[in-house]
């Protein structure tokens, strides 16, 4: 052993013992465990009892299909974002109890239901989980579904690594939940501290579960960049020039660039954090010559970019859901996409805002200071284009629309907060207050709202029916609501002076404030049944909701231009892309069918088991890490470097769908844009009868664009 | 102005794309693979910059000058059979051009032998300094200047194992579409460390020796 | 074009000022600790503040106002005029870029100006009312331990816990330093922040202008007891802090190096209203914590400390019998 420890260790089982299994003697936690087993055991049931192993195996589990794996990511960014929600009810049920030194105590507790010890976990695992297994997930699941079909691909250029990346980020997010009931996660929050996080003050698991969570979906989220990047690059159908290209693809394109060279940071940081606590090194100790500083540049080098990397997205779906439903084009395509690029570059000059009081020098500061804020101007040029984008349109109030007009209102309130943080002086009065708290809320709410827009927008692309809108719209106003309820006492405790991360509130001033916020939560509680509902209520009455291919009518670019749900080789024939919004386009000029006729071959990856095998081997690894299991860590790592030899052995990797699969798969789909065919009716745009296109049709020629576009190709 | 300001006349615009050939699967690999390659750039530039930041007198507390310990002439030694190494894969990938299977097979054969002398020399330099005392856990300037060997190291450990590989899948499937694009790919990799080794050689070792 | 600007200033400070009031109006001001500056660099911070927010609210207000007018005159049925195809005017790309540039362009003069003005290392507020007074400043030493405050007074050799007096008008001058972790020190009426590390040395500096109590924390997450680790700073006349001091110096305890190890091992003040005191101080103390720590020195904390708080707090007032701190 390199390092001292604290408590027992054994080569069989490392640091683990009888001790470790917390769900068995902490109270909150044999409650969880119980309805999470239980959880897990009905679905489980369920998949068994409607036989569904095979299916799930064969089509989802070993699936390289972008789009289900796109699913996948999603699925498990909800579940993470359900988990976080919890921790955030923890924490504010805490800081509702807890406040004043008459105030009771519960469970071991002082004062409220939660010790230092259980709330500096649930406080890290909320941060870390909402920015790096839910909304990470979450948008890059949205990207790699809608990327390749926006640019006319049939796959991502490598859906291998995409398969792998999913399984990289499942198995990051398994490490955590499992440290609820194994043990314990870190407790100083979710950016680390150093040297709180060294041995000496940090004994426990929690720091190494932390570290290796972390580290996983960083590999992970790096390699789904390469992976989207190159997408973009080399996979665009012919005509689909950088000026044509979808402004939800230009919005990846900048945000990965952000993830394929911040991340790399991040798992330096990480590292060298590792190296301290496993081998003894000195990187980040305050003593033997160690520089704790360098932990701060190195994580939010990394942290800082990270967050326009969700943030990059986010408004890219807004550009996308604005101009759809103002029936317009979108105001000022090229600065849009100039400032997107702008943001991402500048992104990188402005870490040293996260620690403006480390007694840099104040020309320093004022550097960074500056930088900051002109994040603001292309951010604005962002606002002010969609507000532009609106103007001398038609807006439609629909649910996408709510939600991406939701996300404009936060980033104006999350904006101006962030640029009061980024005046350094006011940072001296309220860094690593509830000022802050309350900016960073707003924005990654900004990110949650166009995260809920885009699956209603998208949804019926991927499962060819609508989801239904009135409890949506109840979803949407309380999840309105719980946010002004707890965050504008946030604003106002954050300019009262409280701070981060308490445990106890000294100060009975506060309570007022502090019990709103329990109502915020309240709200939100039950805005999440109103989405529970929304759901059901969608998938009980899917049969009339079913769409067609343009599902809203007014879609403008090319993943409106395939079949709802979209077939897995997404295009029978590549379309050629010959406007900015070539369906938009399409439609002006009548030229709406979908089934052009005489299908040929269609490549395709094979599915293949080995992504989530190697998942579920670096998992190991990861645990046998964490309890310093050291034969498990062996074990993965030789079974790692095997299976990815073994792999590369394997020739048999692809598979030809034969034109008349296609032929009868584009048969099978009842788009309304494919009725045309069989009724000889002209082809409508896709949309429900009603719903009107972006443009007035031009007058079309008798025969119309079926008979033509056999002339056309 | 609208938005289609380089109009297509739809009347004759093509609006599929038939006989499409798809991506050429050689360049996708490839231009991916620099992808790769930009982000352990990016972990080499943490790492370099971790090791300025750690550079200073006080961050060597407990230990030598670096000027007493660091050996430019064993990094001189290793840089020769890294680079004679770099220059074999090169002639490697010429009898490729040429399609000459024993060609290559003898040039990365002797490039992966390169590869290992390197490694021995590398081990030999660490275990000494090790028994002198010099290790990483002495103070933050060793923490980081190992680092960065080691992983450095790693990366070719990695490479000629990637090296032995291929000489099996070149003998098992000849220049398949698989194998070349890993053949470039290597090159790359390989190429890629030279470079680095290059800022090894200076950060690392040169500037050691006037700290 | 001076007078403009004044007059900018000016109405940008009123909007604030009217914006903030509508903001806090109808709850009470009470601990609203930020909006009631009571020393040198909490005024000029606010000051700052204020012109701050009042010339973004100037640029926010207007956009927000746009937002709301466009999405309800185009809401479809509405009276907005059709215009599908129009999607460019250089005209309003101009105005859009230009807006924001001019502003943070204005910002950020205003920012390097806060900056330098309450900078902690030589904040120009102080040394500008250190040259008019003529007087010297009083030094405290502040050392951060898991999970206390200790203030050493090296003029005075005299050391308190959690509990900070200074006295009003004469400017204070801190030395920080942390044994363990990195603290936050700060007293939001009367200073802002200023990181406390491990193995360094940081500097801040105030000057307070009433008399009176005012609360300080810590704010950067050191750990179990980080909740607690909140101290009073009593701002007092010139003669009653002379009083304190040789009250202080009359007490009997003295703390030496060797006591200083114990003192700073892990120890959670909970509810604890009295905190030791040092009559005598070994001088030096704050750069031997330093050179400590910077030879590796650790103040371990034990597993899973507080993960039953109540049996904790019982443990820790057994060994403190037991003269272990
Ligand atoms: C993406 C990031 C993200 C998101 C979305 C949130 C969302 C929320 N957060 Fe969090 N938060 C952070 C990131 C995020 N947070 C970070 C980084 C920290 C700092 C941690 C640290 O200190 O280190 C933090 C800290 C933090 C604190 C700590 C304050 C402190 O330090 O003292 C609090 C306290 O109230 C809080 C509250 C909330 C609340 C009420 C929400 C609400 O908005 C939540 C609303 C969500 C819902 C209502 C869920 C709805 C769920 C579904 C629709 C999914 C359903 C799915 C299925 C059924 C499968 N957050
Ligand atoms: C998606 C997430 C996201 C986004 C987009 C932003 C955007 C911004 N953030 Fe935020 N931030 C976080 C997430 C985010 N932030 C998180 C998670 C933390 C804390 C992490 C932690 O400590 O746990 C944080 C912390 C943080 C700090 C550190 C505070 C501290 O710890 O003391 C600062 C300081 O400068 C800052 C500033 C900004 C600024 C200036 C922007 C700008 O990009 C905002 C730009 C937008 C606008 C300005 C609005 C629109 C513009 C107009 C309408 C035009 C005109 C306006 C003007 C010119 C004023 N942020
Ligand atoms: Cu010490 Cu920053
Ligand atoms: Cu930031």
């Amino acid at each position: 052993m390199l390092v001292h420890l604290q408590g027992s260790w054994s080569p069989a089982l490392g640091r683990l013992c009888m001790k470790q299994l917390a769900f068995l003697h902490v109270p909150i936690l044999e409650y969880t465990f119980a309805v999470v087993a239980l959880l897990g055991l009905a679905a489980v049931g369920a998949v068994t009892y409607f036989g569904k192993w095979k299916y799930l195996w064969r089509e989802w589990l070993t699936t390289v299909d972008h789009k289900r794996i796109g699913i996948m990511y999603i699925i498990i960014g909800l579940v993470m974002l359900l988990r976080g929600f919890a921790d955030a009810v923890m924490i504010r049920l805490q800081q509702d109890m807890a406040i004043g030194p008459h105030s009771p105590g519960y469970m071991g507790a002082v004062h409220g239901y939660l010790t230092p010890f259980h709330i500096g976990q649930i406080f890290s695992a909320h941060g870390m989980i909402m920015i790096v297994f839910a909304a990470t997930p979450l948008l890059v699941g949205l990207m790699n579904i809608i990327v390749p079909i926006q640019i006319g691909a049939r796959d991502m250029a490598y859906p291998y690594l995409n398969a792998l990346g999913l399984w990289l980020t499942g198995g990051g997010a398994a490490l955590v939940m499992l440290s609820l009931f194994i043990g314990n996660f870190a407790h100083g929050g979710w950016y680390g501290f150093l040297p709180y996080f060294e041995l000496p003050y940090s004994p426990g698991v929690g720091v190494d579960y932390w570290m290796w969570a972390f580290q996983l979906s960083a590999i992970g989220t790096s390699l789904g960049s390469i992976n989207l990047i190159a997408t973009i690059v080399k996979m665009r159908a012919p005509g689909m020039t950088w000026m044509r290209l979808p402004i939800f693809t230009w919005a990846s394109l900048s945000t990965n660039l952000i993830a394929l060279t911040s991340f790399p940071v991040l798992m330096v940081a990480l590292a060298l954090v590792g190296m301290d606590r496993y081998l003894g090194t000195h990187f980040y100790t305050a003593g033997m010559g160690g520089n704790l500083m360098l932990y701060n540049d190195l994580f939010w080098i990394w942290g800082h970019p990270e967050v326009y990397f969700l943030i990059l997205p986010a408004f890219g779906i807004m550009s996308e859901i604005i101009p759809t439903f103002s029936e317009k084009t979108l105001f000022g395509y090229a600065t849009m996409v100039i400032a997107s690029f702008a943001i991402g570059g500048v992104s990188w000059g402005v870490w040293l805002h996260h620690f403006f009081t480390m007694a840099a020098a104040p020309s320093v500061n004022s550097f960074y200071s500056i930088t900051t804020m002109l994040v603001g101007i292309p951010t604005g040029v962002k606002i002010f284009n969609w507000i532009f984008t609106m103007y001398r349109g038609r807006v439609r109030f629909e649910l996408p629309m709510m939600w991406a007009l939701l996300a404009l209102s936060l980033l104006i309130v999350g904006g101006m907060t962030g640029m009061m943080n980024a005046f350094a002086s006011n940072d001296y009065m309220w860094h690593n207050g509830i000022f802050v708290v309350a900016h960073f809320h707003m924005m990654v709410l900004v990110i949650a709202s166009s995260i809920f827009g885009a699956v209603e927008y998208w949804f019926p692309k991927l499962f060819g029916f609508k989801l239904e809108q009135k409890w949506g719209k109840w979803f949407f106003w309380f999840m309105v609501l719980g946010t002004g309820f707890v965050f504008v006492p946030m604003f106002i405790l954050g300019l009262a002076g409280m701070t981060r991360r308490l445990d106890y509130i000294p100060y009975t001033a506060w309570g007022p404030y502090l019990h709103l916020e329990m109502v915020g939560i309240g709200l939100y509680g039950a805005a999440l049944l109103f989405f529970l509902a929304h759901l059901y209520v969608s998938l009980r009455d899917r049969e009339s909701r079913r769409v067609g291919a343009d599902a809203w009518g007014t879609g403008r670019s090319v993943e409106w231009m395939t079949h709802s749900p979209v077939p897995s080789y997404n295009f029978a024939l590549i379309p050629h892309i010959n406007a900015r919004d070539e369906w938009a386009w399409r439609k002006d000029n009548g030229l709406t069918e979908l089934h052009p006729g005489d299908y040929e071959p269609i490549h395709m990856p094979k599915n293949t088991g080995v992504p989530l095998v190697l998942g579920a081997f670096f998992f190991t690894l990861a645990f046998g890490l964490t309890w310093r299991i050291w034969w498990l860590t062996a074990l993965s790592t030789a079974a790692i470097v095997i299976m990815i030899i073994v792999r590369s052995f394997d020739t048999d990797t692809d598979m030809t769908i034969p034109p008349n699969e296609v032929e009868r798969t584009e048969k099978r789909r009842s788009d309304r844009a494919s009725d045309f065919i069989a009724t000889g009716v002209p082809p409508y745009a896709g949309g429900p009868v009603g719903t009107a296109t972006a443009y007035q049709r031009l007058p079309e020629p008798a025969g119309g664009t079926g008979a033509s576009s056999g002339g056309r190709l | 102005m609208s938005a289609h300001s380089t109009a297509v006349d739809p009347k004759s615009a093509s609006l599929w794309a038939r006989h499409y050939p798809g991506h050429d699967v050689i360049g996708t690999r490839t231009f991916g693979f620099w992808l790769y390659m930009l982000t352990d750039a990016m972990v080499y530039a943490a790492l370099f910059a971790s090791l300025v930041v750690l550079s200073h007198a006080s961050n060597m507390v407990g230990g030598p000058a670096p000027s007493e310990f660091i050996n430019p002439r064993v990094a001189y030694e290793e840089t020769i059979a890294l680079f004679a190494s770099v220059l074999t894969y090169g002639l490697a990938m010429v009898s490729l051009k040429k399609g000459s299977r024993r060609g290559v097979t003898g040039w990365i054969l002797l490039s992966a032998l390169l590869g290992l002398v390197y490694l021995g020399l590398s081990v030999a330099d660490n275990v000494n300094l090790f028994q002198h005392g010099i290790t990483p856990q002495t103070n933050g300037f060793l923490s980081a200047f190992f680092a960065i060997i080691i992983y450095h190291a790693v990366h070719i450990v990695v490479g000629v194992a990637w090296m032995l590989v291929m000489l099996l899948q070149i003998a098992k499937e000849g220049f398949s579409q698989n194998v070349v694009y890993r053949l470039i790919n290597l090159r790359l990799f390989w190429h890629f460390q030279a470079v680095i080794w290059v800022f090894v050689f200076v950060f690392v070792y040169l500037q050691g020796v006037v700290l | 074009m001076k007078n403009s600007w004044k007059k900018v200033r000016h109405g940008a400070t009123l909007l604030a000022v009217g914006a903030l009031g509508l903001f806090l109006s109808g709850c009470s001001a009470r601990g609203i600790y930020l909006m009631h500056p009571e020393g040198a660099i909490s005024k000029t911070s606010f000051h700052y503040f204020l012109l701050d927010v009042g010339i973004m609210l100037l640029i926010i207000v207007p956009t927000t106002l746009l937002a709301i007018w466009a999405t309800m005159r185009y809401r479809k049925g509405g009276h907005g005029a059709y215009q599908p195809q129009w999607s460019h005017s250089t005209a309003i790309e101009i105005v859009v870029w230009g807006i924001p540039l001019i502003t943070v362009g204005v910002l950020s003069y205003l920012s390097v100006k806060a900056i330098y003005a309450v900078n902690p290392y030589n904040p120009e507020v102080i040394a500008k009312a250190e040259k008019k007074a003529g007087s010297t400043p009083l030094e405290v030493d502040v050392i951060a331990t898991d999970w206390r405050w200790l203030f050493v007074y090296p003029q005075q050799h005299i050391a308190t816990t959690n509990q900070l007096v200074v006295p009003r008008g004469i400017p204070v001058r801190f030395r920080l330093t942390s044994t363990s972790v990195v603290n936050d020190f700060i007293i939001p009426q009367l200073v802002g922040m200023i990181d406390v590390m491990p193995g360094m040395r940081t500097k801040q500096a105030l000057i307070a202008d009433h008399r009176g109590n005012y609360l300080g924390f810590s704010a950067d997450y050191s750990g179990a007891g980080l909740s607690w680790m909140h101290f009073n700073t009593h701002v007092v006349g010139k003669r009653k802090f002379q009083a304190w001091v040789s009250s202080i110096q009359k007490t009997p305890q003295s703390l030496s190096y060797k006591g200083f190890n114990r003192f700073a091992r892990p120890y959670i003040p909970v509810g604890q209203k009295t905190q030791p005191i040092f009559g005598h101080v070994k001088p030096g103390l704050f750069d031997f914590v330093v050179r400590e720590v910077m030879r590796g020195k650790t103040w371990n904390t034990p597993m899973n400390m507080t993960e039953n708080m109540v049996a904790y707090l019982k443990k820790q007032s057994k060994l403190q019998k037991e003269g272990y701190y």
